[in-house]
């Protein structure tokens, strides 16, 4: 049963065979596998339970209801990077893109080389790919309803010889309601709540929303349960009933910033030092192209294209449309300028450039704030500054092979480009952290990285902890680096091998 | 308590959206308060970071043109807002673009300013309950649908 805040009238003592902390890529996997072989799980979950019927296509309603912190969440340093993450059951698979894409080939060999993670094979993941895009309707986009920015821009790139194509998406005969990021309003995305969820709860799993973990319950060296408390999910304010859990085994998927920061808070699991460490993220620049003729953004899918010449050099493109709201706060104008631009809404098309492969790391400090956060603690530094400018110029190169009349781009100095003399200008252009006016950022990932030796790294290959037993930590937090793309196939990879092993466990006790 | 006065909230309000050509004027209020709303919901620094912002713009105002943001004409307004933003300085531009965030949001929700820019919200949901997608069937085709 998925438990809402109305239901708990009172504090909850259980026990179950596997308790989890959190709902997104990592819980959810973890919580259908082990209770389709007829193990209790119970999950808990700091945000609140939605369903296809809530989602009204509304970014700001959104922002407050299902992000960490109403999407405001920023990391301290230079440039301005917002770090938008999800709160509700489904975690971020609920407000991603459904992007989902494997690991690449040279990134799975480096863990090997370099982190020890031999044990993890290509055949393995391989295997557990395919079940997973079987499973949530992995196919790509369909050129029918991507929309217009999608395919003007990909025109764009093919005349220009790029390697580009259609992404492929969890998402079942999608129609384009260009909402990903808000709530899939048809139900057609396979995230995690529509997917991994009501399997689980098929099984038996218990799912315990609005509820946030405390701690970790230790006993000779073990985790043994998880205490926690329920919270009106807007206000984050305690409702008075408390959770008590017993579990013989205990996961920790709260997420690469969360999870780190239980940790810390806790003072557990952390021998090597390296809770918190190594985070990496996936900082995203943009272009957006004033047409001719008319784009009509919002309709289609907002992420559905790729471009992928330079993925080898750790740059990704990938569409990304959004609605007015959000489009107006991207441009890199202001005033009069933005209300200018904005009339031509219907004529433009933004597109995003991510580094998927990034020599910046930064760090989740547990310092004293007010409420329930972490400090994150990240500046783009040397290579990534001229990943993000040769993305940008990119773009924009691709744009104007498109037919873009203008290109907009969040580099000082080069805030709008009228043609290729303006576009030569920023390709030959030195620039520095602080010369980009904001970055987005996705995908936090390796804060507590696995690895084979545990002086540094947080947890095994099978994500159980180095320091204690019976702890798992699954969720891309155990990514020792980004897998050059877009995560969640990867971190639900991790999840059912996880679920692996903590079978074998289980097993073998008593 | 609110953030901003209504009557700087009006001014920033105008200055940030300075009212696109063809779209409704800002709505005070209502923007107002949707502001306060979507504050509170997040963290508490993001909150003190637009109060600051906001202050930080007055305080220049009254250090480079001898008068609060409110006071300035619109054309004043507009200069010091290009000039902020077009700053070599992180801190400068960043005091001119955060607050914006709130108020650009606060505008372009409004179905009334949404529509007319193409982004139906209300039209492409209720396409959407006609198109409920379920992971054990497939979609009936378009001219099917009831």
């Amino acid at each position: 049963m998925i438990y809402k805040l109305s239901d708990i009238k009172s504090d909850v003592v259980r026990s179950a065979d596997v308790a989890i902390i959190g709902c997104g890529a990592g819980g959810g996997p973890i919580a259908r596998e082990l209770a389709s072989e007829g193990h209790s799980v119970v999950v808990i979950e700091e945000g609140a339970y939605f369903t296809r019927d809530d989602f009204h296509l509304d970014p700001a309603e959104a922002y407050m209801n299902m992000y960490r912190d109403a999407g405001q969440v920023v990391t301290l340093g230079l440039p301005f990077i917002l770090l938008p993450m999800g709160k509700t059951v489904g975690g971020t698979t609920t407000i991603n893109s459904a992007t989902a894409l494997r690991i690449l080939h040279p990134i799975l060999k480096k863990w090997h080389l370099t982190h020890g993670l031999e044990d993890i094979t290509e055949d393995e993941l391989n295997l557990i790919y395919a079940y997973l895009e079987e499973y949530l309707f992995v196919k790509r986009a369909d050129p029918e309803v991507a929309g217009k920015v999608a395919t003007t821009f990909l025109a764009g790139a093919e005349k220009l010889g790029l390697s580009c194509g259609w992404l492929p998406r969890n998402a079942k005969e999608c129609e384009g309601f260009g909402s990903c990021a808000f709530g899939c309003p048809s139900g057609s995305k396979q995230s995690v709540d529509v997917s991994f969820v009501p399997d689980a709860v098929g099984f038996g799993a218990d799912i315990y929303s609005c509820c946030r973990a405390d701690e970790i319950k230790v006993s000779g060296g073990k985790a043994v349960g998880i205490k926690g408390r329920f919270l009106d999910p807007r206000t984050q304010r305690p409702t008075g009933c408390k959770i008590d859990i017993d579990a013989k085994m205990i996961v920790l998927s709260a997420g690469a910033i969360y999870s780190p920061y239980f940790l810390l808070r806790q003072g557990i699991a952390n021998s090597s030092g390296q809770v918190g460490k190594n985070l990496q993220i996936h900082p995203a620049s943009q272009a957006t192209a004033v047409m001719d003729e008319r784009m009509d953004a919002p309709k289609g899918i907002p992420q559905s294209s790729y471009v992928d010449e330079f993925k080898g050099e750790g740059i990704m493109l990938e569409g990304g449309t959004v609605p007015p709201e959000i489009h107006a706060m991207a441009l890199p104008l202001i005033g009069k300028r933005n209300a200018q631009a904005m009339v031509a809404y219907p004529n433009m098309g933004i597109f995003g450039g991510m580094i998927s492969e990034s020599d910046s790391w930064g760090r989740v400090v547990n310092l004293p704030r007010r409420g329930y956060r972490p400090a994150i603690l990240y500046s783009l530094r040397g290579k990534d500054v001229e990943k993000a400018r040769a993305a940008t110029s990119l773009m924009a190169e691709i744009w104007f092979a498109a037919g873009a009349k203008k290109v907009l781009t969040p580099i000082t100095g080069h805030y709008e480009l009228s043609g290729q003399r303006d576009l030569a200008r920023l390709e030959r252009s030195r620039i520095k952290a602080r010369d980009i006016f904001a970055l987005t950022a996705y995908h936090p990932l390796g804060t507590c990285r696995m690895g084979g030796d545990p002086e540094w790294s947080v947890v095994r290959h099978t994500c159980e902890s180095w320091d204690m037993d019976n702890l798992y930590i699954c969720d891309g937090s155990v990514l020792p680096s980004s897998p050059g793309v877009n995560p969640q196939l990867t971190i639900m990879a991790m999840a059912m091998r996880c679920a692996g092993f903590i079978e074998e466990k289980l097993a073998k006790q008593p | 308590m609110r953030s901003l006065p209504r009557g700087q909230m009006r001014s920033f309000m105008e200055a940030y959206v300075a009212r696109p050509q063809g779209l409704p004027p800002i709505d005070v209020d209502a923007q107002s308060d949707f502001i306060e709303e979507y504050l509170r919901a997040g963290a508490p620094e993001f909150r003190l970071a637009f109060i600051a912002c906001s202050l930080g713009l007055n305080l220049l105002s009254i250090i480079s043109r001898g008068k609060t943001f409110s006071r300035l004409g619109p054309e004043k307004q507009q200069q010091l807002l290009d000039k902020c933003f077009n700053s070599s300085n992180p801190l400068i531009r960043g005091m001119a673009v955060l607050p914006g965030f709130a108020f650009l949001m606060s505008y372009y929700r409004r179905p009334e300013v949404a529509v007319p820019l193409g982004f139906d919200s209300a039209a492409l949901k209720a396409d959407a309950e006609l198109r409920k997608v379920s992971r054990d069937r497939d979609l009936p085709a378009r001219e099917e649908s009831p």
